[in-house]
């Protein structure tokens, strides 16, 4: 669901690490246990590899150690914030054919919502992924493809573009999204600085969700540093 | 009705160059990239990443790269 995901719809990301998402029921957990024991997988940090910890939103982390992925990096999560569940996720994955191997990866769409974190790096690949998206589009869109592009887009000049392309679908987003009604009335600046806005209090939304949870992890650590002491 | 605006004009030759291939396409260059890092000595270790909520510095450690034995620096530059 990560760096290769962002590749694959557009953005370009050199990403060292192997981001999977999964369902936290026993059969998949047992079936990720084996994948990792085959690549000879450590769990790094905390929480361990538990379902619950899963279920509440945490990441597990591994490292391999088996020589051809040596050192890679493997994250495992099962809830994203502000994404549907699991199985919805699946429902709208993409699914590719690399080397006769099928590899699923989250929708687009889905993809940009995980993306809206408080990292600075995430908010530029978002950029790119949602101009592809327009660039792509055919020159009688559909609506789910209009959505997506009034929803996301975070690039002034092809807001304000789309918007004048298509004005009476920009006038359904303009409650919703502050940067559209920018958009409809122009002003470059000020769609500029209304997305500014916008993803400030994602990123903040983002730190108050992480917040109890890096709690907890610092929880554990301590915990984990008190349990190897003794 | 305005000029439409090109990937060009917005994000320049390169980027244009790669929003145009199929998503096939930048898989496949992708994993070209990744055998010229890997090629050139590059390690799967990532990188530490500071704002990420599972930062941990007391976990991240950084490790010798382990590409293929073949390269090595022969002249290095100042900073």
């Amino acid at each position: 669901m990560g760096g290769q995901a962002c590749v694959f719809y557009g953005a370009a990301e050199f990403s060292r690490d192997l981001d999977l998402l999964v369902l936290a029921d026993a059969s998949s957990l047992n079936a990720l246990r084996a994948a990792m024991a085959s690549l000879d997988a450590e769990t790094i940090a905390v929480p361990h590899l538990d379902g619950q910890f899963l279920q509440r939103g945490h990441a597990v982390h591994f490292r391999c150690r088996r020589e051809d992925v040596k050192a890679l990096r493997i994250d495992v999560m099962s809830k994203l914030r502000g994404s549907n569940t699991f199985v919805q996720l699946w429902s709208r994955r993409t699914t590719i054919e690399v080397e006769g191997i099928e590899i699923d990866m989250l929708s687009l769409p889905d993809l940009v919502v995980a993306k809206k974190t408080q990292r600075d790096k995430d908010w530029p690949m978002i950029r790119r992924l949602v101009e592809q998206a327009y660039f792509s589009l055919p020159r009688v869109p559909d609506e789910n493809s209009l959505e997506f592009l009034f929803l996301e887009l975070r690039t002034p000049e092809l807001l304000i573009r789309l918007a004048n392309q298509f004005p009476d679908a920009a006038q359904l987003y303009t409650l919703s999204r502050v940067p559209v009604a920018r958009a409809l009335e122009g002003n470059i600046e000020e769609v500029s600085a209304a997305l500014s806005v916008e993803e400030a209090a994602e990123r903040g939304i983002d730190r108050a969700y992480w917040k109890p949870l890096k709690l907890e992890i610092e929880q554990l650590r301590r915990s984990r540093v008190k349990h190897e002491d003794e | 009705m305005d000029q439409p605006i090109t990937a060009e004009e917005l994000v320049g030759e390169e980027w244009a160059e790669w929003y145009r291939m199929t998503p096939q396409e930048r898989f496949l260059e992708s994993m070209k990239l990744w055998d010229t890092y890997l090629a050139l000595g590059g390690s799967l270790d990532p990188e530490p990443d500071t704002q990420s909520p599972f930062f941990d510095p007391d976990e991240w450690r950084a490790s010798a790269s382990h590409g293929r034995p073949g390269v090595r620096v022969l002249r290095r530059g100042g900073v």
